[in-house]
């Protein structure tokens, strides 16, 4: 986490907490992220990540996926406060589910100076079986899916390349129970 | 009026409201509400108040809605006279109590644009609502106005607020009466209707083997409306069980009952406190473990099993973890055990509670609300009595401003019925008595309604007097007037060393001058001897009376749980000294 920010960042304050990921099914209108950023911001939970789109345009229903840190307490407190909002469905800690499912989505641009780096960036590339997006002279462009887990490996594995620099984007993880 | 026509949105309001059966709201005008304002002139179901400021408006709202199980509903205008209701919503929120706000809102065309008088109303007041809405389509506006209203009194009830742009004030549209909207059940959550007769079973269980038990009774019983009390007390009848109740449960159960073991928490009685520590089976009915009531979490009634009823799935293992919960409304609850237990003819042997009524006889020995009365000053204490006894035989609603009046109200005016007690609990929102009062006057006309105020609050919303005066609400202020901020000094007096930074209130007005030049009658007494006169006086003139009662200075309210000790660490007088360790925690704690 940034250390720039004036406010303390709370790194250790979570090393505890479990990490869940909410599916909450929500009606699709203004102002119902404002109300979920909200909640979680006034009440002092912490959202890791967040992802919101419409799935169910006939019904005007969106899915909003959020990956949040907290004791089970916390997160049972994060659940029943959701589905007090007006808005929501309902609020499901996919963990509880028998049988769900998660993936991310990343999107990694990497620049390199020489071949070496190269070969070893295209091996790991190889190895999580990334899709190339765009490739040039000394730079690339992956993506790569899977479970937030794979992708933070991945990306672990690219920072033992020395001199390269890497810049990426992430969805955030979204889940289904099945 | 056919329903085929379009009228405007600003009827399309008046007409929802008299769909909803309301038949008064507290507002105040200004450019962004006026086509509304149009539509209210010259119309005859709706009376409308004008207050002197909009959070009289809200805190009116709360006091009608809370002394007549109705919803409360106001009108104000776009960007400041929505500003001045926040505090309201915030406090309606905390106290669960129903209201709807309908606040004007620059033309739609101009959203975003900075223009004059405009704000973000939905953003500023998300926090502080159930549900708010930004009415973007006339046609939507009659769905809205009904739903809102049924969000604001179903379920755990709180405030609703609606912004409707002035263009959509004027843009014409059909009505849709309430009768033909059909809600989705997610919006609504009005909580469960079914009954959990596992529940039942095991409460009857542990009520049967239980050595110890209290009832603690909190505003959720008072918001499942009056039959809930009597489902409450027919089930302390058959099972001789101690009530305690929380400051806003106060009435639920009466307070004169021989069971009646008075307020709990960090005013409460030193019985009911040790009760609530002692016990080993509590059963928690519609209150919410607040911090107020529970004292050091980690000492709270560390033996017991518990009950938890509550219509409000978060207010379960929010604060305290609970044994045993049910999220059905309550008085279906109480009903479902009290035919169980009829049914079934389950007898309760009712010498079994002994040893704990024993117990329970030797606390209230110490007299913990016992105060020395001498015969000059007045004591604050003695001014409650004296009202108390010189009102009880008539139907009197009370509501009070913060501070140590207020908990002086709560523990020395004994309540018999739900409803009669308005009291601002949550936010602790100083200002809140006198518009309540004048709300809850409106509601009941021919009651006696009276503000137990402290000087320094009752001048927040001091302008409230010209509308119970132009409407001719004959509302009692009751000033305890000790000319500090009591409550501040007292914390201060206990943990600040008597440092009295700013607690004292200077430069105070004559009250009764100031009631005179408001067309209301002052009355004063100094001493003593001038107290029950005064009483008598403010009862019996039919307008809006400020009694000014010179009270002791100095008088500390007691018993008192500082914050952060534990139920049975009290101290019940100025001469009972804190642990140490606790005094340094309690001073970062509110
Ligand atoms: C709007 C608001 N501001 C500040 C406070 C903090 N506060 C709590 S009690 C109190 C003093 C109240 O004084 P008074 O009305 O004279 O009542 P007393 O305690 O003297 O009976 C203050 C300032 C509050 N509760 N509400
Ligand atoms: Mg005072």
């Amino acid at each position: 986490m940034s250390n720039s920010s004036v406010y303390p960042t709370p790194i250790n304050a979570f090393k505890q907490s479990k990490r869940s990921v909410l599916s909450v099914i929500v009606d699709n209108e203004p102002g119902i992220l404002a109300r979920i950023v909200g909640l979680f911001s006034g009440r002092g939970y912490n959202i890791e990540a967040l992802n919101v789109t419409v799935v169910d345009v006939e019904n005007n229903l969106s899915r909003i996926t959020i990956e949040t840190l907290g004791e089970e307490r916390v997160i049972k407190q994060i659940i029943a406060q959701l589905e007090k909002l007006v808005p929501v469905h309902s609020a499901t800690n996919l963990a509880n589910l028998k049988e769900s499912y998660e993936a991310e989505i990343c999107l990694v641009k990497v620049e390199f100076e020489n071949e070496d780096q190269d070969h070893k960036i295209l091996n790991f590339a190889d190895i999580y079986r990334t899709r190339t997006v765009q490739k040039r002279q000394h730079l690339v462009v992956y993506e790569i899916s899977g479970t937030s887990e794979r992708i933070n490996k991945f990306l672990d594995d690219l920072t033992t390349i020395s001199g390269i620099k890497v810049e990426l984007v992430r969805s955030g993880p979204i889940g289904l129970g099945i | 009026m056919s329903l085929d026509q379009e009228i405007s949105g600003a009827e399309i309001i008046l007409q929802a409201l008299k769909d909803q059966e309301v038949d008064t709201i507290f507002g105040y005008p200004g450019g962004a509400v006026l086509p509304i304002y149009d539509a209210i002139f010259g119309q005859n179901f709706l009376k409308h108040v004008l207050v002197r400021q909009e959070a009289g408006a809200v805190h009116a709202a709360e006091g009608f809605a809370r002394s007549s199980g109705k919803v409360g509903v106001l009108l104000v205008t776009s960007g400041p006279g929505v500003t001045n209701v926040v505090t309201g919503l915030t406090d309606a929120l905390m106290d669960s109590i129903p209201i709807v706000c309908i606040s004007g809102q620059v033309p739609s065309h101009l959203i975003g644009t900075d223009a004059f008088q405009e704000c973000d109303t939905t953003g500023i007041t998300r926090p502080c609502t159930k549900h708010n809405y930004l009415v973007k389509d006339v046609n939507k506006l009659s769905e809205i106005i009904h739903e809102a209203f049924e969000i604001a009194r179903s379920g755990r009830p709180g405030p609703v607020l609606i912004d409707v742009p002035k263009d959509i004030q004027f843009a014409k549209a059909k009505y849709t009466p309430k009768s033909e909207v059909s809600f989705k059940s997610h919006r609504i959550k009005s909580g469960s209707s079914e009954i959990d007769i596992q529940f039942i079973e095991k409460l009857i269980e542990h009520i049967q083997q239980s050595k110890k038990p209290v009832f603690y009774v909190g505003g959720g019983c008072l918001n499942s409306g009056p039959q809930a009390s009597q489902e409450l007390i027919k089930l302390v009848q058959k099972t001789n069980i101690p009530v305690t109740t929380t400051l806003h449960g106060l009435g639920c159960y009466p307070g004169e009952d021989s069971k009646s073991l008075a307020m709990l928490g960090m005013h409460g009685t030193y019985e009911a406190n040790l009760a609530m520590n002692e016990c080993d089976l509590m059963i928690n009915i519609g209150a919410r473990f607040d911090d107020r009531v529970t004292g050091r979490l980690d000492a709270f009634s560390p033996n017991s099993v518990k009950f938890h009823f509550d219509i409000d799935q978060s207010s379960i293992n929010k604060n305290v973890k609970v044994d045993y919960h049910t999220n059905t409304d309550i008085l279906l609850s109480l009903k479902a055990i009290n035919d169980h237990i009829d049914r079934r003819g389950i007898n309760f042997d009712q010498n079994q509670y002994d040893p704990w009524w024993r117990q329970i006889e030797e606390w209230r020995g110490k007299d913990c609300l016992h105060y020395e009365q001498g015969d000059e000053v007045i004591k604050p204490q003695h001014a409650i009595k004296r009202l108390y006894e010189l009102t009880n035989q008539q139907d009197t609603f009370i509501t009070t401003e913060v501070g140590q009046h207020q908990m002086w109200a709560a523990q020395y005016y004994k309540f018999s019925k739900p409803n009669r007690w308005i009291t601002s609990g949550g936010l602790g929102t100083m200002g809140f008595g006198m518009p309540a009062a004048i709300g809850a006057q409106m509601a009941n006309p021919e009651a006696l309604v009276v503000d137990i105020a402290g000087e320094a609050s009752f001048l927040m919303n001091i302008q409230e007097i010209a509308t119970a005066v132009q409407y001719k609400l004959p509302i009692k202020i009751f000033i305890l007037n000790n000319e500090y901020m009591g409550m501040v000094r007292q914390w201060q007096e206990l943990l600040h060393g008597s440092r009295y930074s700013e607690s004292y209130v200077d430069a105070l007005p004559d009250f009764k001058k100031l009631a005179e030049s408001f067309n209301a009658v002052g009355v004063r007494a100094k001493n003593l001897s001038e107290l029950d006169d005064a009483i008598k006086e403010m009862i019996s003139v039919d307008r809006p009376v400020i009694a000014d009662i010179w009270v002791d200075k100095k008088e500390n309210c007691f018993p008192m749980i500082p914050s952060g000790a534990a139920h049975n660490e009290m101290l019940l007088s100025k001469y009972d000294k804190e642990k140490p360790e606790n005094q340094e925690k309690g001073k970062v704690l509110v």
